[in-house]
């Protein structure tokens, strides 16, 4: 639109013309406009921490010690490097598994509670699903730590196993790093399975019951209604949360590995967050802290930008 | 990897008996106070450059406090005795010691601060962030006197190069001693505990001499007998490995080898080296290995955190751990107050190879922590004026020990004494809310000692008051070891060699030795855990990895850090 203006002058009326015309809108978008540069556009300046030896004494940005590329060496190479490297490793692993379980999981539901007509049942199911969503994590790993602990620390987990005859010996949920990322991503799936199923739901209802009344008179069951109609008409929407999602996946979260992350997995527990609480909050490292962050940024975008540009490829609703 | 270690913490929260008081009608206490001649007088400081804090100009401060002790309910007699007296309203907002550096790096990030700051960090961050203003102006006979003589003949010591010269900045808030030391019978500090029980049942044994296998034998033999306390599993050790205690891990072996608390380091003829990685740590992890295959260590230990490990002390089901006893202070509360005198605790002093064990320490004074008045604060003289009020014999009574007449009597000898009633109510730790402002008295600067009318600071430094406030159990078990003091449980300590200690000497934020220790205690975290709880044939593939890890950290940047503040004490604290 833009080039064609620049290109033909006498089109700039109209350019005009269309602005005047959406007036209204573009002064309601206004406030949305300045929030955003406010806080998403403005902050960036604080980037250039990155590059000083940054000493919060000294008040102004520009007296600052001016270090070029400095922390980026620290945080990439040595003993650091190894620690950063694995922190990523660890921050994508937990964010996938979390990611794929909890889509397959909250789609599967939602499409059995689909199903469900009698909806005093369906409600109950939907309440209780969705019911520890407004947990504060704090809470959620508190009762996640009791509830992997050993039995006689009240370990129902444990408990369970040992009742039903499965183990014999306590497992040792906490205390054995392989079992870390399982923790994590069955600590989310507990927490968020019913509210992320809403959001499908309600894409269900928007489907015409006409094409289910098509499918029953050709003699269709329900698990083909399922496949052949409700999934692809979701289609959509799921790949829409996608992208979303995985413009989120280096925030693997925060106060579960935090709080059960001890020394004993740390190898597999520690995130980005954490490392950043560690190196830079707790020891007054802002600048290797905004290091990181200034990575986690690059790499969201270009995370982004890729399932974006796979979604337009294979033909899906896009988001940008 | 260490240095939380505020030993003297111990003296004033373990013993923090020194509540009393007849009953809470705070419209008594205010009245009694007030026709009480002693009582705090604004008149004292007429003649002072410092604004007069009266009733009439009522002011509200906002203090920010490092503390394991909790807020003081909102109807506390002392704030309305503060209020009724100074007109000064503090608004608290309390932080707990392992929290404390994150909210320091978000606070000095956000440069924007409450009007006193009480920490507690030993880096000295907020001074190096410049969240501090330096006292030095108001630190004379003519305006904050009262602080004057508090930081006067340790000047050199308290004073803190921050970037702008040295200057004060905070107020030391213990062990800064007047008159007489006292305080010398509780001990606050390192030991591996043992419960009384275990001891009593084994006949009383005798503790000197003690070494890592005599303690566990004792430990296990005991288990052995017991397989449950209360109807749960006995545990025989536990190991103190949670965020901020990492030196509960850490520490034990520099004991053992006969050297006092110096945080990370071993330091002979004044030079300090790291032991993470020597023989002493080997042979104690090797030990604890050992001991974990025969069931000792409690297999979660690792995965804790300090609540949880409290809370199984406060069972009573755990035999022994090493420990300072001002860390694990609220466990030993719980127990008493549960009437479980025979679950709390007695030092032990293991060491290797008969060396003499250096556990206790002369106490030392906190530097680079304590109460100071932050650049946000809007009329620091009044800040200042308040703590130097404080600082006056009047009001510290009222702190320590309370007011009289209702939280304890004074005697026709001039002698301070509290009756059955109010040393009952000091140990119930829901009076203390509404009758002590035990945070307060946490980070303000105090009057250690005795007072000039030759009381001890608190209840228990009085030693008459210290044996009366016994129970029965623990007065019996003090006549079987023929001992007087839990003190006298440990060594006697020598005279502290002038850097002494190296724990608190500050890493500056952002440098290679702040780095070092960091990745050093990151390391132990990694580590130890899985070569304490590792099959004894693994131990030592496991001993070459970690001390493999070591020699990739920066080891130097560090031990010449400690060494530079070693000689620089060394230099200029000769005087003092």
């Amino acid at each position: 639109m833009r080039a064609k203006t620049l290109a033909l002058p006498r089109d700039r009326r109209s350019v005009w013309g269309t602005i005047i015309s959406q007036r209204e809108l573009i002064i309601m978008s206004v406030p949305l406009l300045l929030y955003k540069i406010l806080f998403s556009y403005v902050p960036i300046t604080g980037w250039t921490m990155a590059f000083q030896n940054f000493r919060p004494a000294i008040r102004s940005t520009w007296d600052q010690q001016w270090v070029g590329f400095d922390n980026f060496v620290k945080l990439f190479t040595g003993i650091n490097g190894e620690r950063f490297i694995r922190d990523i490793r660890n921050t994508l692993a937990q964010s996938f598994l979390t990611l794929i379980i909890g889509y397959v999981c909250s789609i599967l539901l939602a499409l059995l509670l689909n199903e469900v007509k009698n909806t005093g049942f369906k409600r109950i199911v939907q309440n209780i699903t969705y019911m520890p969503h407004f947990l504060s994590w704090i809470i959620v790993a508190g009762l996640v730590s009791t509830a992997l602990s050993f039995p006689s620390s009240g370990g129902i987990v444990n408990i369970l196993l040992m009742k039903l005859h499965i183990v014999s010996e306590p497992v040792q949920f906490l205390s054995n790093p392989n079992y870390f990322w399982g923790v994590v991503a069955g600590s989310h799936l507990w927490k968020e399975l019913g509210w992320n199923t809403i959001i499908y739901l309600a894409a269900m209802t928007a489907i015409d019951p006409a094409l289910y009344e098509a499918a029953d008179i050709d003699g269709a069951n329900r698990y083909h209604k399922m496949w052949n109609i409700t999934l692809p008409s979701i289609k959509a929407t799921i790949v829409i949360l996608l992208i979303m999602s995985i413009g989120w996946i280096l925030e693997a979260g925060f106060e579960i590995q935090y709080f059960l992350g001890n020394g004993l997995v740390v190898e597999k527990a520690e995130t980005i967050d954490i490392f950043v609480l560690k190196y830079g909050i707790q020891m007054g490292n802002y600048s290797l802290a905004t290091v990181a962050g200034i990575f986690k940024t690059g790499v969201s975008i270009i995370l982004i930008a890729g399932a974006n540009f796979i979604a337009g490829r294979l033909g899906e609703e896009k988001l940008i | 990897m260490k240095r939380f270690a505020s030993l003297v913490l111990a003296a004033a929260l373990v013993v923090s008996l020194a509540a009393c008081g007849n009953g809470g009608e705070s419209t008594n206490s205010t009245q009694s106070t007030a026709t009480n001649s002693s009582s705090p007088s604004t008149t004292a400081q007429s003649g002072s450059t410092l604004p007069v804090l009266s009733p009439d100009k009522p002011v509200e401060l906002s203090i920010w406090i490092t503390t394991n002790q909790q807020a003081p309910s909102a109807d506390n007699k002392i704030s309305k005795l503060l209020k009724d007296k100074l007109g000064v309203t503090l608004k608290y907002e309390i932080i707990t010691p392992d929290n404390q550096d994150q909210k320091i790096g978000v606070m000095l990030a956000g440069g924007e601060f409450p009007d006193l700051i009480g920490a507690t960090d030993q880096n000295a961050r907020l001074v190096t962030g410049g969240a501090y203003i330096p006292l030095d102006d108001y630190l004379k006979p003519e305006a904050a006197d009262a602080l004057y003589e508090h930081v006067k003949p340790y000047w050199n010591k308290i004073a803190y190069d921050g970037g702008q010269g040295k200057h004060i900045y905070q107020i030391p808030n213990y062990n800064r001693f007047y008159g007489e030391i006292t305080g010398g019978t509780n001990y606050g500090a390192s030991a591996f505990w043992i419960q009384k029980a275990v001891l009593a049942d084994a006949g009383y044994p005798d503790l000197s001499n003690m070494t890592l296998e005599k303690y566990f034998k004792l430990l296990e033999d005991y288990k052995n007998k017991n397989p449950k306390i209360d109807g749960q599993p006995t545990i025989a050790f536990e190991v103190l490995a949670a965020t901020g205690r990492e030196w509960g891990m850490t520490n034990p072996p520099e004991y053992l080898a006969g050297h006092p608390n110096n945080g990370g380091v071993i330091v002979e003829n004044n030079v300090a080296q790291i032991f993470a990685d020597k023989d002493v740590s080997k042979r104690y992890y090797k030990f604890l290995n050992e001991m974990n295959a025969k069931g000792l260590v409690d297999r979660e230990s690792f995965t804790q955190t300090l609540d949880q490990y409290l809370a199984k002390l406060a069972t009573g089901r755990v035999l022994g751990m090493y420990d300072q006893r001002w860390s694990f202070g609220n466990a030993n509360d719980a127990l008493v107050a549960a009437n479980k005198d025979e679950r709390t605790y007695v030092a032990t002093m293991p060491t290797f190879d008969g060396v003499a064990p250096y556990y206790a320490d002369r106490d030392v004074m906190n530097i680079n922590q304590g109460v100071g008045v932050s650049v946000s604060c809007k009329n620091p003289d009044v800040a200042v004026a308040f703590v130097n009020e404080i600082m006056k014999e009047e009001w510290q009574k009222i702190l320590s020990w309370g007011i009289e007449g209702e939280d304890y009597q004074v005697g026709a000898d001039g002698r301070f004494t509290r009756t059955e009633k109010q040393r009952e109510e000091s140990r119930d730790l829901v009076w203390r809310s509404s009758n002590k402002l035990k945070a307060l008295e946490d980070i303000m600067p105090k009057h250690n000692g005795t007072f000039s009318d030759g009381n001890a600071y608190g209840p228990d430094g009085q030693p008459e008051e210290f044996f009366e406030t016994l129970r029965q159990y623990d007065k019996d078990f003090l006549t079987k070891y023929n001992k007087k003091t839990w003190r006298d449980f440990n060594n006697q300590p020598p005279e502290n060699p002038v850097y002494y200690p190296a724990w608190n000497i500050a890493l500056p934020d952002g440098s290679d030795a702040q780095m070092a220790n960091k990745q050093l205690t990151d390391a132990s975290l990694q580590y130890l855990p899985k070569i304490i709880m590792a099959k004894p044939a693994d131990f030592d593939k496991l001993w070459t990895e970690y001390t493999g890890t070591i020699g990739k950290i920066n080891v130097k940047a560090y031990e010449d850090a400690i060494n530079a503040g070693i000689q620089d004490r060394i230099k200029n604290w000769g005087n003092n």
